[in-house]
């Protein structure tokens, strides 16, 4: 692997996906969404148990990434590979560079798009927390962005994976439907089973109760072993697509 | 060369590493490819059989990106862009989406990215594959001038006259076999060194017998009443002794010609 060449494959991918209409599209959805969802709160905040620091805005934003998230990376990740080997482009560009720099950089680039939508979400949060006059959960605004990249970063290095195993496009979006479809299967088998271990949604759904605010029982310790869990969960999948493309071939 | 499905494009794509070997080494330029692949990536220049490059991107932005991946800096890498868009024919087209462009122009771009940062071998997977007769020139004549420049081309081809225009050393693959490797003048004597007309005013049978009693001759054809065809198998030239023979045998000689064997001839012959 050669830092240059993930650098340069990542610039490339982000001055595309800048000039790509559908991130903007699927981007600016998801942000709206979350807009939404904070903006007219106060119509379902019976859904929340504790309403004692006013509304919820940080847990409102993240219930919308932990529902919605893994369908947004979906559409922006599942041809990320398979497109340049439909297109032949692939050819082009791994006769001229490591194969691990050409996964890592692509990665970097959907966890940069999905890590700035994430942003994007928390300045919202933090205005409409701001604006209502609630108490002020810096933390949990921190929390929320680490948190929320690591999880869409868990569905990233999963998609990338089904589009390097993928000869098309068809067959990627086909893959990632079915694998997101079981992944949804795994985790309402309920708090039993031990199915749950293998989805993100299980670490991402431990950090919700923290984004009402610290202090809070469970204390720091869950919080680190959420995010580390899901650190490991990206570093497992993605030398899973590092090993599957280093074994294919073009 | 080789048929469809002799092994070509396999070969190409285990030298340029989008394919790895199962078993065996790859040497380039003395450096073995699974150690290092980095650097054998950076002498390497590849023009892929199908042209897949994007379709709402400009010939220069390939070329300025493909370039960046081959170490150079962006502004070194757009320089050597505009040359080489230039040296290709390309450049009042390198602002034009490559999604305009027809197949030959596609393919000299593919060329033209190859060429970045100076390789020292450009690998060419049947670059005149689907072109019109003027694109096949156009081609032919870019990778003359590489070739005068310094590079060494590595192409496959079916083409047999391409090939015979282009190279100098061929090797032939059968179901994924070298089965013949040599320069194209020596492999058009691999399996025979072709046909010798003799022209004899008194040609008789004793004669037509003593040549087909020499141990290169492989068989005999008369194609007239003083005209006969040898067929010789053999890497000497063996003229002046068929025409000892003929005379001591007191045959008169007036016409002796060998026709050597086209690469067609011998592509043939190497796969019977």
């Amino acid at each position: 692997m050669n830092f240059s060449e993930v650098q340069v494959i990542g610039e490339d991918e982000t001055f595309r996906g800048s000039k790509s209409r559908y991130v903007w599209l699927f981007g600016g959805i998801f942000i709206f969404l979350c807009f939404l969802a904070m903006h007219y709160s106060t119509s379902y905040l019976f859904l929340f148990f504790s309403n004692s620091g006013g509304i919820p805005y940080t847990l409102i934003s993240y219930q919308m990434v932990l529902s919605i998230g893994p369908f947004m990376t979906m559409i922006a990740s599942f041809d990320i590979v398979s497109s340049e080997t439909e297109t032949g482009s692939v050819r082009y560009i791994l006769s001229k560079v490591h194969r691990s720099s050409f996964i890592l950089g692509k990665f970097l680039f959907l966890l940069l798009v999905f890590t700035s939508i994430s942003s994007g979400i928390a300045l919202i949060s933090l205005i409409y927390q701001y604006s209502g006059g609630n108490t002020f959960h810096f933390e949990s605004i921190i929390l929320f962005w680490i948190s929320s990249s690591l999880y869409l970063g868990c569905f990233i290095s999963i998609f990338l994976l089904i589009s390097i195993l993928s000869t098309n496009n068809k067959i990627s979006f086909t893959m990632s439907v079915v694998f997101l479809g079981i992944l949804i299967f795994f985790i309402l088998q309920g708090n039993e089973s031990y199915l749950k271990y293998i989805t993100p949604f299980f670490y991402g759904i431990k950090n919700m109760e923290f984004m009402k605010g610290f202090p809070v029982e469970a204390g720091y310790l869950t919080v680190f072993e959420s995010l580390f869990s899901m650190f490991l969960y990206i570093l497992v999948f993605l030398s899973m697509s590092l090993i599957a493309i280093k074994r294919r071939d073009f | 060369m080789g048929q469809n499905g002799a092994g070509k494009t396999t070969t190409i794509k285990l030298l340029s590493g989008l394919s790895t070997p199962t078993q065996g080494q790859i040497f380039v330029d003395g450096m073995e490819l699974s150690s290092e692949s980095g650097k054998i990536k950076q002498i390497l220049g590849l023009v892929p059989q199908d042209s897949g490059f994007y379709d709402e991107r400009t010939a220069l932005s390939h070329m300025v990106y493909y370039g960046r991946l081959k170490g150079l800096s962006k502004k070194e890498s757009l320089e050597q862009s505009r040359v080489l868009l230039d040296q290709v024919g390309l450049g009042n087209e390198m602002f034009k989406k490559v999604g305009y462009f027809s197949h030959g122009m596609k393919t000299r771009l593919g060329i033209a990215q190859a060429l970045l940062n100076s390789p020292k071998v450009l690998i060419l997977d049947e670059p005149t594959n689907g072109l019109d007769p003027v694109g096949i020139r156009q081609i032919r004549q870019i990778l003359r001038e590489c070739n005068n420049n310094g590079i060494t081309l590595f192409l496959s081809s079916h083409n047999l006259l391409e090939i015979q225009e282009i190279c100098t050393y061929v090797g032939i693959l059968d179901k994924g076999k070298l089965i013949a490797e040599s320069t194209i003048e020596k492999i058009r004597h691999i399996e025979s060194s072709g046909v010798i007309t003799v022209g004899i005013y008194n040609l008789s049978s004793k004669i037509v017998h003593l040549i087909e009693s020499l141990e290169f001759v492989v068989k005999t054809e008369l194609k007239s009443k003083h005209i006969m065809e040898i067929f010789v198998n053999s890497n000497k030239d063996v003229k002046p002794e068929i025409n000892r023979l003929i005379v001591e045998s007191g045959g008169q000689v007036f016409k002796l010609m060998e026709n050597s064997l086209s690469l067609e001839d011998a592509f043939f012959n190497a796969l019977e």
